[in-house]
């Protein structure tokens, strides 16, 4: 590359990653503002993050998000796991199937998704709340589970199976003495992954919530509607930061993975 | 005998998600089929009445505004994103690695912060207008808000990075000794680009305008947070319809016309891209 396109291209990236986090910035930095307003800065502050811990909804609809993300994340996990390692073993055409299955949920738009789910209930006559948005999230995070498993059971040496085969153990002891552990970073990774898409998700929630169950997202879009206030900056920062930690562990998990080799 | 035990296994699995999806899709296919009274419960009478109001012409416009919309987010993040791709791909590998992540980051921001965020640098009292004003280039503030472009803008934003990722995959997977008998051959870099980069990373340029397409006819928060209400969008429509409008039949006649068009974007798609369709998990 010649110099003059080279220094183009790092002028052209650069920019493009101030813009890409200009917004994610100024929802920060306003967050320490004094001042209610984004029209005048008046000096640094940690009051909006106090306020958050009195306002009872917020900390009601933060228990429901984490409650709900965290039974997604297992659910999933085991799920996810389960289709995969199953899909070792079945027919080629059966396996096709589940892959088919596994594409569904991330084809149709997610509030198509979301209305189909909210009639289907309805008719079931569940109750909407913890139930329902446990099931409606592990809908697009079991195939992320299944995806990552299936990756991790690929690169196993089939040689390993085999000698347990010739060591006498049978497809279930395989499955918990050979499998499963090799898998678990994987499984790990897939369901702190999943935590997240459930503690993200508005689209879905904002249809599968219960009167008294609402998750945090659902709260925080009906607070955004009414307009800038720092005390949504103050929310959104401490989620970041939350979910940042939340991947920076399942990262974690995934580079000792790597490094065991295998 | 033998591949039945094995296949047996399978069959919750395939039951579960066919519950959870398959089942649904039938009802709000039945459904849409189906009247409500003024009170919004639904009467089991077979109509066509809500397929004639999808028709309609007040509706033909949210389509077309959504379509519109969609569209040129695919549009805009081709633009934007393909030289974020390609300049990228051809980074050393740590600058390449560093940029990578800087890209995928924002999928663990909540989409809402994001949204958001235009909200405060665009607002009337919002940063940008403050910094103008306070320049002296404007005397009073710059309307920017609640309008199509800042809805276009917010989705753009969203959504980039999967446009950026797929097109990255294809300039990547790029076989150089091509590029190198091009330049041999005494082709610029202008002529090489647009001879052999660009044509070969269309199927990289379809998944991503596929995966930014189909997720931008649907996101009624950022069109409610950034545009207001003021253009409205089927997700809009189909979402007031279920929360406020209680016309559940209506929402879910949209909701089949916007899987309609879903699957015709994702067979244009697959024609398009043929067997190259790694990483898009289509």
């Amino acid at each position: 590359m010649t110099r003059k396109t080279s220094r183009f291209s790092a002028f052209y990236l650069s920019l493009f990653f101030v813009i890409l986090y200009l917004p994610v910035l100024s929802v920060i930095l306003y967050s320490f503002n004094a001042s209610p307003s984004t029209a005048r800065w008046t000096g640094f502050t940690f009051d909006w993050y106090r306020v958050l811990f009195q306002d009872r909804v917020i900390v009601e609809s933060f228990k429901v998000s984490i409650q709900v993300a965290l039974a997604t994340a297992v659910l999933s996990a085991i799920l996810g796991t389960a289709s995969a390692v199953i899909s070792m073993w079945v027919t080629e055409r059966m396996k096709k199937a589940i892959q088919g299955m596994m594409i569904l949920p991330l084809l149709v738009p997610e509030i198509a998704l979301g209305i189909a789910l909210l009639i289907f209930f309805n008719a079931l006559r569940l109750p909407f709340g913890h139930l329902t948005l446990v099931l409606s999230h592990s809908l697009f995070c079991v195939p992320y589970v299944y995806v990552m498993v299936q990756l991790r059971l690929k690169e196993i040496d089939r040689s390993i199976l085999e000698s347990a085969r010739d060591l006498g153990a049978t497809t279930w002891q395989m499955v918990r003495t050979v499998i499963l552990p090799l898998v678990t970073p994987s499984i790990i990774t897939a369901s702190l992954l999943a935590l997240a898409m459930s503690l993200d998700d508005v689209i879905i929630s904002t249809y599968m919530s219960g009167p008294r169950t609402t998750t945090l997202p659902v709260h925080i879009f009906s607070m955004m509607r009414v307009g800038v206030t720092p005390k949504v900056n103050a929310l959104c920062t401490l989620i970041m930061v939350g979910m940042f930690f939340i991947v920076g562990l399942s990262q974690l998990f995934n580079n000792t993975q790597r490094k065991e080799g295998l | 005998m033998q591949t039945l035990k094995r296949n047996i296994l399978a069959v919750p699995i395939l039951v579960w998600i066919g519950l959870l999806v398959g089942i649904p899709l039938i009802f709000v296919f039945g459904l849409s089929f189906l009247s409500r009274d003024s009170l919004g419960t639904i009467v089991f009478q077979f109509t066509l009445e809500n397929y004639q109001r999808v028709l309609s012409p007040i509706y033909q416009r949210v389509f077309l505004n959504s379509l519109l919309l969609a569209f040129l987010t695919g549009a805009v993040t081709l633009v934007i994103g393909y030289p974020v791709a390609y300049i990228t791909a051809n980074l050393e590998p740590k600058k390449r690695a560093l940029s990578i992540g800087l890209t995928m980051l924002p999928f663990w921001i909540s989409s809402l912060l994001r949204t958001y965020g235009w909200m405060i640098l665009l607002g009337n009292a919002g940063i940008i207008n403050n910094l103008l004003l306070s320049l002296g280039i404007i005397e009073t503030p710059l309307p920017m808000m609640y309008k199509f472009g800042t809805t276009l803008i917010g989705t753009a934003y969203m959504l980039i990075p999967f446009m950026i990722v797929a097109i990255f995959n294809s300039v990547d997977k790029l076989d150089r000794s091509l590029l190198e008998a091009s330049y041999d051959l005494g082709a610029s870099r202008r002529q090489t680009f647009f001879n052999i980069t660009l044509p070969l990373t269309i199927p990289g340029i379809a998944g991503g305008f596929t995966l930014v397409f189909i997720p931008a006819l649907g996101m009624f928060y950022v069109s409610d947070l950034l545009g207001g209400g003021n253009t409205i969008f089927l997700g809009n429509l189909i979402n007031t319809q279920v929360t406020r409008g209680r016309n559940r039949p209506l929402a879910a006649a949209f909701s089949v016309a916007m899987i309609l068009v879903v699957l015709l974007v994702i067979s244009l798609y697959s024609r398009v891209a043929k067997d190259d369709r790694e990483g898009l998990f289509l």
